[in-house]
């Protein structure tokens, strides 16, 4: 633990007013078209599909106005940890043994499989993490609230709590600065004791015993602060879900059923061209 | 509304709030040999899953692992960070901390309320541990052995750890008496 503010180290995302087109779409939409394309990342195995994905991204922040400076951000401390692991992916997990051997050492062989599942790898990761910081470029955390309860309001019908479940967001969101303060003067006061938070060597129990006194007061602060919430929300006759109104009202637009419908025809076709062969083709013509 | 479901409702939102305050500010990683860390963010889920029932659990557990979702994508913290951008590792596994910790407590608080917390702790803990590995190793990210031996060498203590924080927690907020160590202002 190094010193005692926490308030200025805490970022959950990093919203970038630019006010394009993509900044404009509905929260709904935003939600719908991250959580489309990600499985769709997620679930397709086909170089072509990714590197489609990848194309995705790249043209989504393009279309956001995001400077590619801030987008590859999250890539940079990701970048040795990815090559690292794609030479555990060629190295170290054994392929199908499928496509060309290139090199067989002791008990380690290389194949041109191998080399295909690694840049499958890499390429996925590289497109989910810029998807997702496309979504967090576009859309602040109020319109990640506003959008969940949005989504799940039809389901309130068979019970799902969508109120509720954008509440605990909203919560959530709003008690961390909250909480962050209260760690600070825990810290500080468990120092003025002569608590030690200074690195050395010591053992594990050591280590872990150490926190004990900052973690439980933070933990009992926390629940002891919820309890007067809870208390003050019932004392306002606290009633939410159906019939009440938002401060903040958002509205669709034409362009929100189209870039959903668009996004749908690019999922369609990250999906499709694993099916269609065409890593084989893609493979044989950068000569593998 | 139902002062129970207000008290689920914000319970949720304060447990999720410190689940996010300790990754984003490392306050929840205790440093380990060769830059390895025990993580003791299952801790608000599993307390979180205890106290209030266990779709407040799944709820704090989903939130986590968005978190670490949005975390590993933006400002990556530490190499293995780059995973959690897959929510078959992120977020699925988080969903199922809070259910198995609560089962546990569930099925032992009658009986004994000091080793329910204890093992819905470990349990919550493993959950975690377990679920996430295995994801990665299913993905084919790290050979089996490997995991094995994360699973083992980092799971274990990391449970034994969010096994007491949850006691002491959980035990001072309800008012349970454990121990021999007692404040003499009682």
């Amino acid at each position: 633990m190094r010193g005692f503010e926490f308030l200025q180290n805490i970022t959950v995302g990093q919203y970038l007013p630019t006010g394009s087109i993509l900044h404009r779409l509905h929260p709904v939409s935003k939600l719908i078209i991250l959580f489309l394309l990600i499985t769709a990342a997620v679930i397709c195995s086909s170089l072509t599909g990714l590197l489609l994905g990848l194309a995705a991204a790249l043209a989504g922040l393009a279309l956001a106005r995001v400077p590619l400076r801030y987008a590859f951000k999250g890539l940079r401390p990701a970048l040795p940890f990815l090559i690292f692991l794609a030479l555990l992916q060629i190295v170290a997990i054994p392929g199908n043994d499928v496509g060309n051997v290139l090199g067989r050492w002791w008990i380690i062989t290389i194949t041109t499989k191998d080399f295909l599942a690694a840049a499958v790898t890499m390429i996925r990761f590289v497109a989910l993490i810029l998807l997702i910081s496309l979504f967090t470029f576009t859309a602040s955390t109020r319109e990640l609230t506003h959008g969940t309860e949005y989504l799940f309001k039809p389901l309130q019908k068979i019970g799902f709590p969508a109120h509720e479940f954008a509440l605990i967001i909203t919560l959530a969101m709003r008690f961390i600065p909250l909480l962050a303060l209260e760690a600070e003067r825990i810290v500080r006061a468990q120092a003025s004791r002569g608590a030690d938070f200074g690195r050395g060597r010591m053992s594990l129990i050591r280590r872990v015993r150490r926190m004990m006194p900052v973690l439980i007061p933070f933990f009992l602060a926390a629940l002891r602060r919820s309890e007067t919430m809870v208390l003050a929300m019932e004392a306002r006759c606290y009633t939410g879900g159906k019939d009440r109104t938002k401060l903040i009202q958002f509205k669709a637009h034409m362009s929100d059923p189209i870039a959903v419908a668009i996004v749908c025809i690019l999922c369609a076709g990250i999906l499709a061209a694993g099916r269609m062969g065409l890593d084989m083709r893609l493979w044989h013509l950068i000569g593998g | 509304m139902d002062k129970k479901l207000i008290r689920k409702i914000v319970i949720g939102g304060v447990m999720s709030a410190i689940a996010i305050f300790l990754g984003a500010t490392h306050l929840g990683f205790i440093p380990w040999f060769a830059g390895a860390s025990l993580t003791i963010m299952a801790v608000p889920v599993i307390i979180g899953a205890v106290l209030e029932g266990p779709i407040v659990g799944l709820v704090i557990g989903f939130l986590f692992g968005l978190f670490s979702l949005i975390q590993g994508a933006i400002a990556p913290t530490g190499p293995a960070d780059v995973w959690f951008v897959n929510p078959l590792i992120s977020i699925l596994p988080r969903l199922f901390i809070g259910p198995a910790a609560w089962l546990v407590y569930r099925s032992l608080k009658g009986h004994v309320r000091v080793p329910a917390l204890i093992l819905s702790g470990i349990a919550g803990s493993l959950t975690n541990t377990v679920l996430v590995l295995a994801m990665i190793g299913f993905l084919g990210h790290l050979p089996w052995l490997m995991i094995g031996t994360i699973a083992v060498v980092n799971g274990l203590p990391e449970a034994a750890a969010c096994a007491i924080i949850t006691l002491a927690v959980v035990a001072a907020w309800q008012k349970i008496e454990y121990g021999r160590r007692r404040s003499d202002l009682e």
